[in-house]
């Protein structure tokens, strides 16, 4: 057995009394959030403009401190939620490709008909599919390709869906990360491709927002400490800020159930310079989605600019991810399917590699894995090891 | 034999006493307690015939958490229609055939992983029914609940008959069971009151 249990029996004590130190502190510092949070409640117009400048939540006309409830849910609407999975590619593999899988569900809440569940595989093998600006589709460059497979998946959905309320639903957020290095010409185009799907989606009246299951941003937080200095952006950026390390969520677990909080707008670069000129600016809020009084179950949900400027399809998301959530518990079903739809087991993964191997003889190309690869197969696969 | 009928599912696991079928979806009556079902052998128009003795359905953690949260009705049909949760199928091996004959003993090799399982249709079952050796197979099996399962194949088995020769069917059956649980009135007269009591 590699990992010697043994050595780390004192760490992972220790780190268990530092999380509950850790717990505690924060107990003190969300409440001490939640005080600023109603002492600068009416702030927000003045905070709008340094908010930008610290990469704080952007206040909207709504007090800080405001509370949604619950609106009423309707008898029918649909979700249309849709997730992915990838399998890198791997220089040491028998062969160079990538695969993109993407899962989605189609849930038509009140009709009594079972969804529509799809998966639409995606395998990428040619030089052109392979390289982009002379570098290998791997990482953030396949992570971008795999979001806009997603949203373009979404976008076909509710075109083919008929009118009615319809919710189309991705995991995570709105904003497409494109690492900073990246040239301009080359984030520029991969970001107005998502914004082209995104207003497909506008265009076929569907509402749109993203869900992030126990968030850790933490840029309300910030924006309050920004209040507690008179907004004064030189001082926040100078002065600790006690709530550095507190997620928003914290701020937000006295939320009632099912209701949501003030609605803020992200402070992404990526937001302002090109989701805004476009009208796609997208806002935040926190929803508890507990269905009862009792621990708080706190989400951060993500909507573009003309979801929240329509009151009914601002009303529809709310009620639609409280309606989706409380199926399971605490998460959106048709996003649970779909990312059961997209995902890629280890089995599968093995088929898939046999499946290409074998393919690769029939062409004629005798290839295998490279020896690094082989011998991790050999050391990792049968490790002869204590059952635990 | 040609692969002809209602698929059950398919082989998951096999030996010469009896095998395992995956199967997504129950239809009314298939898979069934009892029904006659049959695989293909190795060889040309060979088959391998067999009892269902359980049908389990499998569960998982996402399925568990609905069980006491009466979930909505597009909930419970998506996780019967459209996840694959699989329904598992656990048959005896009771006969095997070349073609031409059948014959009630073990077959000599179990199908094979990933074979189709088919539901016997009226006539297959009548041919395997014209003898009762199959009886033997299932009463000294210990792994299946063999009263049971041999009350309920014998309802199968005349319900593939014509109603005026499903009496007489049973009789004879019945007098085999007499003939083979003579030592063991107490448990004959448990499966005779199971055949007179659906």
């Amino acid at each position: 057995m590699t990992l010697e249990l043994g050595k780390l029996t004192g760490q992972v004590r220790s780190m268990g009394e530092d999380a509950a130190a850790r717990r505690r502190q924060a107990a003190d510092l969300a409440a001490l959030a939640r005080r600023w949070l109603a002492q600068y409640a009416d702030q927000g117009p003045h905070l709008c403009h340094p908010a930008r400048a610290v990469h704080a939540a952007i206040p909207t006309a709504e007090p800080l401190d405001a509370v949604q409830p619950l609106p009423a849910i309707p008898e029918r609407f649909t979700v249309a939620a849709a997730d992915g999975s990838q399998i890198q590619p791997d220089p040491h593999g028998a062969a160079l490709y990538y695969l993109v899988n993407v899962g989605s569900l189609v849930y038509r809440h009140g009709s009594g008909q079972a969804p529509l569940a799809h998966t639409e595989p995606t395998l990428g093998y040619a030089e052109a599919d392979l390289y982009e600006d002379g570098m290998l589709v791997a990482g953030n460059l396949l992570d971008v390709r795999r979001d806009l497979a997603e949203i373009t998946r979404l976008a076909d959905l509710c075109a083919a869906e008929p009118s009615g309320p319809t919710v189309a639903m991705v995991d995570g957020t709105l904003l497409l990360w494109v690492l900073e290095e990246r040239s301009q010409e080359w984030k520029q185009a991969r970001v107005m491709a998502y914004l082209d799907q995104l207003q497909r989606i506008r265009e076929s009246g569907a509402a749109v927002a993203a869900f992030i299951s126990r968030p850790r941003r933490a840029e309300v937080t910030r924006l309050l400490h920004l209040a507690s200095v008179e907004g004064n952006a030189n001082r926040a950026m100078e002065e600790p800020n006690p709530l550095e390390h507190l997620p928003d969520r914290a701020v937000f677990g006295s939320l009632p159930p099912g209701a949501r909080s003030a609605l803020f707008v992200s402070p992404s670069s990526i937001n302002h310079g090109y989701y805004t000129p476009l009208g796609h600016t997208i806002h935040f809020c926190y929803l508890n989605l507990a269905a009862e009084e009792g621990d708080p179950v706190i989400a951060r949900v993500e909507l573009p600019a003309w979801v929240v400027q329509d009151p009914a399809q601002l009303a529809l998301v709310h009620a639609v991810v409280v309606s989706q959530a409380r199926i399971t518990g605490d998460y959106p079903y048709a996003l649970a399917r779909a990312d059961e739809l997209a995902f890629i087991s280890a089995a599968e993964r093995e088929a898939f590699e046999e499946m290409v191997a074998t393919s690769l003889l029939r062409a004629g190309v005798i290839s295998a894995p490279s020896p690094k690869a082989h011998y991790k197969s050999l050391t990792r696969r049968g490790r002869r090891r204590h059952r635990l | 034999m040609t692969n002809s009928g209602i698929r059950v599912g398919r082989v998951l696991r096999a030996g010469t006493r009896g095998f395992a079928i995956g199967c997504a979806v129950m239809r009314p009556d298939i898979p069934a307690f009892g029904s006659f079902v049959r695989a293909a052998g190795l060889t040309p128009d060979s088959a391998i015939y067999g009892l269902i003795y359980d049908v389990t359905v499998e569960d998982d953690l996402f399925v568990r958490q609905f069980v006491s949260a009466d979930p909505p009705d597009e909930v419970v049909l998506d996780q019967r229609e459209n996840r694959q949760v699989p329904i598992e199928v656990s048959v005896l091996a009771v006969g095997c055939g070349d073609g031409e004959r059948v014959r009630h003993c073990l077959p000599a090799q179990p199908p094979v992983t990933l074979d189709w399982l088919y539901q016997c249709s009226d006539q297959e079952v009548r041919a395997f029914t014209t003898r009762f050796d199959y009886f033997r197979l299932v009463l000294e099996s210990r792994e299946v609940p063999a009263d049971e399962l041999l009350t309920a194949s014998l309802r199968a088995a005349a319900a593939a008959r014509l109603e005026s020769e499903r009496d007489s069917f049973l009789v004879a059956g019945g007098r085999e069971l007499a003939r083979l649980l003579s030592g063991d009135p107490v448990r004959l007269e448990g499966i005779l009151h199971r055949l007179r009591n659906p």
